[in-house]
């Protein structure tokens, strides 16, 4: 699977022996921030040079997660099992778990992980960051 | 920063629908029309008696207002056009009381008003893991589950709400689903999201409603009926504050909420009618407790009891709220307002839940934002 394109590189990157990280940012305040970004902070309001990019780890816990089983847009077939997730690290984020059907609960340990999926194109394989029960 | 009640007294004089429902081809301009003159009727006054108009709508684009309101006699009134996702029309309702409270107006008119218009929201620029994959509805099966888990509350408690309201809606002409449901019925419902089944999630069509206001001046010269006269007593608002984690919608409903009760001298246990943004089952059960009608994790059992039905200890979503009544977004928030003013002077009908002296509207607009409007009959 090395050498698969991710899907959105500015979001995620994969460390050493698999890890995967976060693109978060941290401000002078203190406040940690997923994704990163430079327009501002939520807590304070300081912007530009104030704001650090920050790995986040991909180690944190379920706070809620559902099967969906009808979607309403485009470019995504349900089933597939979405989740919030408390980042170890701070932020509380929302994205896809790895497998389908009886989602891990509240409270439940979880990494991300990359898995291979269909890209943009036709016939283009990328790899996507997705959240799986920690071992 | 000063409160409605700061300002001179405001109240609502006329209220008028017209009915929420499935999407068709009739043009936005008759629904608003037969809403505001059913709200003109209502009050007992004419056109040009109404200052200024506020319109609340989501989807109409822009300046839709005066091709639709030239029809009752272009007067030359004020005319303002309010966009606040679901709360649009709580919105133009609460620019429309301070129009008249502050004395800038006599009268006003806050009118919501939408049709079935899909319109993509402008990106923020900032890029999302898989935020396509997060639809509203999908939003609130994330929080039932969490709810759940917190409360040990089942799928089959949480669809009791659904029960309730289609009840509700089926006395409601003005409602878009008026079919009273079964647990079984909406249970065994199409599946959507987690636990969420389509009779447990709003449908989303069209309509309009409409709230005249007046200050006692105006009722005076008008000749308005004051005994159906219902003041407007409390008026608060809020957005989304940074760390409120995935339920925002129930924490910041809880502080707008707790403003509107301390600017109106009451407590959530007072209040005889409650409509909330019950676009999604779980959402009722959130904010009846942020509405402090009970202990969190203690609305299910209220529920049960029948305390939320009509006639029970609040009467919450007596119009068949967002889930039965429908959510058309703009006129959701006004109509909202003009079920608690029904209530309020006795005149529901099937659905009125008796002695009704004290009511609150609430909604919750994507971002978030939240309004919370108390109304009391004197």
């Amino acid at each position: 699977m090395v050498g698969v394109p991710r899907l959105k590189p500015e979001l995620y990157e994969e460390g050493e022996e698999g890890a995967i990280w976060l693109s978060g940012g941290a401000c002078e305040c203190g406040h940690v921030f997923f994704p990163w970004q430079t327009f501002g902070c939520e807590v304070c309001g300081r912007h530009g040079a104030d704001l650090h990019p920050r790995r986040l780890s991909g180690s944190g816990s379920i706070v809620a997660s559902a099967t969906v089983h009808l979607h309403a847009g485009k470019g995504r077939q349900a089933p597939f099992d979405v989740c919030v997730v408390k980042l170890d690290d701070g932020p509380v984020i929302r994205t896809l778990l790895a497998s389908v059907g009886d989602p891990p609960q509240p409270g439940r340990a979880v990494r991300a992980v990359l898995v291979e999926v269909d890209g943009r194109e036709p016939g283009e394989r990328v790899r996507d960051m997705r959240f799986e029960v920690a071992a | 920063m000063r409160a409605l009640g700061d300002l001179r007294p405001v109240y609502a004089i006329g209220v008028g629908w017209h009915p929420y429902r499935y999407a068709t081809e009739e043009p936005y301009v008759t629904l608003g029309l037969t809403a505001v003159r059913q709200a003109l009727a209502d009050a007992g006054v004419e056109w040009p008696a109404v200052d200024a108009a506020f319109i609340g709508t989501a989807l109409l684009g822009m300046a839709s207002g005066r091709p639709m309101l030239r029809h009752l006699g272009a007067t030359g009134l004020q005319l303002v056009h309010i966009e606040n996702a679901s709360a649009s029309g709580s919105a133009a309702f609460r620019a429309a009381c301070l129009e008249v409270a502050s004395g800038m107006a006599e009268t006003a008119v806050a009118l919501g008003i939408d049709k079935v218009i899909p319109r993509p929201r402008t990106g923020s620029g900032l890029g999302g893991l898989a935020e396509d994959a997060f639809v509203a509805f999908t939003h609130f099966a994330l929080l039932t589950n969490q709810y759940a888990a917190r409360n040990g509350v089942s799928p089959e408690d949480v669809a009791l709400v659904a029960v309730k309201n289609h009840g509700n809606g089926a006395k409601n002409p003005n409602a878009q689903r008026q079919k009273a449901r079964t647990l079984d019925e909406v249970l065994g419902g199409k599946r959507i999201s987690g636990t969420l089944t389509s009779l447990q999630c709003c449908p989303v069509g069209e309509g309009a409603s409409a709230v005249i206001l007046a200050s006692e001046d105006a009722i005076r010269r008008l000749g308005v009926d004051t005994g159906r006269a219902i003041r407007v007593t409390a008026s608060a608002v809020g957005s989304e504050t940074v760390g409120a984690g995935n339920d925002a919608d129930a924490s910041l409903t809880r502080d707008v909420i707790a403003r509107a009760l301390a600017q109106a001298q009451i407590k959530g246990a007072d209040l005889d009618v409650l409509e909330v943004h019950d676009a999604f089952t779980i959402e009722e059960l959130l904010y009846a407790e942020a509405a402090g009608l009970c202990g969190e994790g203690q609305a299910i059992h209220l529920l049960k009891d029948g305390a939320f039905d009509i006639g029970g200890q609040c009467a919450v979503s007596p119009s068949g709220g967002l889930i039965a009544m429908g959510h058309p977004i703009g006129p959701t928030g006004v109509g909202q307002v003009a079920e608690v003013v029904t209530q309020l002077r006795g005149e529901a009908g099937a659905r009125q839940h008796k002695g009704a002296k004290v009511g609150l509207a609430h909604m919750v607009g994507l971002g978030s934002v939240c309004y919370a409007h108390v109304l009391k009959r004197d």
